[in-house]
């Protein structure tokens, strides 16, 4: 896939941050011999939190890392705006080098170009919601009534502009999350970073929240870094996915492509309870026009973007108990209700083959 | 002996010092008595313009405002009832005193506390010394006092405020130090700088500790007041120390009873500030 790289928002390329007092030392041993992780631990006591990370973010894009507590995925976060500094390796955000920025650069990257929101909310207790989500345009000086403007318009978007003048602790958690997203997305920076903002919430208001904040991030066209531990929120904010696990990212790609070919068992474990209802499309299941015995052309058509729950209404309604696949007048195959419940197991059509 | 010959080589050597020190900082010393009594006359004449019913009456209204009706009228009845035991004079000088080594304390223990709460090496270093000014008897700040400045209320001024110090540089440094890692990740997130970060979240976050430490050592400056009667600062300290002298019990009783109600009308009112964000009114923007 060949993409405009300036619309490359984020590139890293092999990055490892190490903790550790010995962390020099470590690092040589990675830079000369590629020591790995546990001779990294064995040899210097020192710990890797992220080890070879190589990934590229493009504009618009929401980008899910997932792993479990100490995979890395809250250590990487912070390695894309700096509150962490990298060991080795290079990031660059619209093509600037960020280990190379002064402070003051530094200063205007994140204040400008890179919002980011907290599990833990960090709403200050004394100022109200409104001067919460005019915080990032206080530190750079907005003036007063004009950043009052920009966090009420902010406040709106959330859909919290009756609260504008509350305190935090009035709010219910959900609200509280949504002023951390209105103050972030008040700078107007092209780019998110979200640590696991919802993880704290009940699952309802979660889910309300993820589909609101698919949708405010597509339709202000703001990329997305989001850290989650649950890969259902995962599947269902992220256009891609990384996969973390003890500091690496072990796969990294769209929903379908994880849930059909993971990677390794450990992943394959994760996807294991993923309902694939929406997840899988129809041009991964089906089958060639050959392949089907009676005649292709009487069958009813969709398109290959349809998902297995579409499907099922379709095959159900159809005396054939398939469904033709066609992009415009193309035909591309054949779905069946055999391949559909082979589907829902998680098979596609190659490993059907096999 | 040996040793009394020891001690009282020990004794002329502290005396030749204390003549060594005093000979050669005296412009400085008077310098400092100069400061110490300028600013303790300036906040005396304030309070001294006013006639007794005024003050009471400001001091009951901030308390009605602060507290609450009852205790603004507590307030007003307790500074009223200072002027009925014919003590009003004394107590505007333990006022006075009071408030000049309380006004020290915070703004000189308040610098040292923001940078020990910034440095844990600083916090190191200041914290055996405040514990060790808290150990010892307040009692003994009057003597290097005393033998600097002489017979007067800077000595009272310089002894209470090294007794008030303490809780001011602690509970300010505990609340500097203590801002949650969240709201620090927040502010370099944002893109404040370092001065952004302690002024719009470090100082609010801490400002409930720093205040309690304004109330404790408000309160160490009122005990310490009253000790230091012994030299000469004026107020009602004095005026116990010597009716203590004449057995004039009454009076000195007329005159505990002055300080303990003067004591409860400031606690309170430096309580309130104290209190946690949550608790205080809603800010309105």
């Amino acid at each position: 896939m060949t993409q405009d790289p300036s619309e490359i928002l984020i590139d890293c390329r092999d990055v490892w941050k190490v903790f550790g007092e010995r962390a020099e030392d470590a690092i040589a041993a990675i830079r000369t011999h590629g020591a790995g992780k546990r001779e990294v631990l064995r040899d210097f006591n020192c710990v890797v939190g992220v080890a070879e990370a190589s990934f590229q973010i493009r504009k618009g894009e929401i980008f899910c890392i997932m792993g479990l507590s100490g995979s890395g995925k809250s250590t990487l976060v912070r390695l894309l705006n700096r509150l962490i500094e990298p060991s080795l390796g290079e990031i660059s955000i619209r093509g600037r080098n960020i280990s190379q920025m002064n402070r003051k650069d530094l200063r205007a990257l994140r204040a400008h170009e890179i919002g980011m929101v907290f599990q833990s909310v960090a709403l200050i207790p004394g100022r109200t919601v409104l001067d919460n989500a005019a915080f990032g345009l206080e530190v750079q000086g907005v003036a007063r009534a004009e950043r009052h403007r920009i966090a009420l318009d902010a406040l709106a978007r959330v859909g919290l502009s009756d609260w504008a003048n509350h305190l935090p602790k009035h709010l219910s958690g959900g609200m509280q999350q949504r002023v951390g997203l209105a103050r972030a997305i008040a700078s107007d920076p092209g780019i998110i970073l979200m640590d696991e903002p919802f993880s704290a919430l009940d699952p309802l208001i979660r889910r309300q929240l993820q589909d609101e904040f698919r949708q405010l991030t597509k339709s202000l066209g703001k990329s997305a870094v989001f850290i989650t531990h649950d890969l259902d929120e995962a599947i269902r904010i992220g256009d891609r996915i990384a996969i973390m696990k003890d500091g690496m990212m072990i796969q990294i790609g769209t929903a379908e492509e994880i849930v059909l070919h993971p990677a390794d068992a450990y992943v394959a474990e994760f996807v294991a309870g993923i309902s694939r209802l929406h997840l899988v499309k129809a041009h991964s299941l089906m089958l060639p026009p050959g392949a089907y015995a009676g005649p292709v052309e009487k069958l009813a058509r969709t398109a290959p973007e349809a998902d297995v729950q579409a499907l099922i209404d379709l095959v159900l309604a159809a005396p054939e108990q398939a469904v033709a696949i066609a992009e415009g007048e193309t035909l591309l195959g054949v779905v069946t209700a055999r391949t559909l419940l082979q589907g829902i197991r998680g098979e596609d059509a190659d490993q059907k083959a096999q | 002996m040996a040793w009394r010959d020891g001690i009282k080589a020990f004794d002329a050597a502290i005396d030749a010092g204390m003549v060594w020190i005093s000979s050669h900082g005296n412009e400085a010393f008077a310098l400092l008595r100069g400061l110490l009594e300028g600013g303790f006359g300036a906040i005396l004449w304030l309070l001294a313009e006013l006639p007794f019913w005024a003050l009471a009456g400001m001091v009951g209204a901030l308390g009605w405002r602060l507290l609450g009706a009852r205790f603004g009228a507590f307030a007003t009845a307790s500074l009223a009832l200072c002027a009925a035991l014919g003590l009003w004079t004394e107590t505007i000088e333990t006022l006075a005193l009071v408030l000049s080594a309380t006004t020290m304390a915070v703004l000189i223990g308040g610098g040292i506390g923001v940078f020990a709460g910034l440095s844990p090496r600083l916090a190191q270093v200041l914290d055996p010394v405040l514990d060790l000014i808290q150990t010892l008897p307040p009692y003994l700040y009057l003597l290097p006092a005393i033998a600097f400045l002489g017979y007067g209320p800077a000595t009272a001024i310089l002894a209470t405020f090294i007794v008030a110090v303490p809780p001011t540089v602690k509970l300010t440094a505990l609340g500097i130090s203590r801002t949650p890692v969240e709201f620090l990740e927040l502010g370099a997130a944002s893109g404040a700088s370092g001065w952004q970060v302690f002024a719009k979240i470090r100082l609010p976050f801490a400002l409930a500790s720093i205040m309690a430490g304004v109330n404790q050592s408000l309160m160490m400056a009122f005990g310490m007041v009253v000790i230091a009667g012994i030299v000469g600062s004026g107020g009602l300290g004095q005026t116990i120390y010597a009716s203590v002298r004449t057995l004039d019990i009454a009076r000195s009783v007329d005159a505990a009873i002055a300080i303990v109600v003067l004591t409860i009308v400031l606690d309170r009112l430096s309580q309130t500030a104290a209190r946690p964000q949550g608790q205080q009114k809603e800010i309105r923007t």
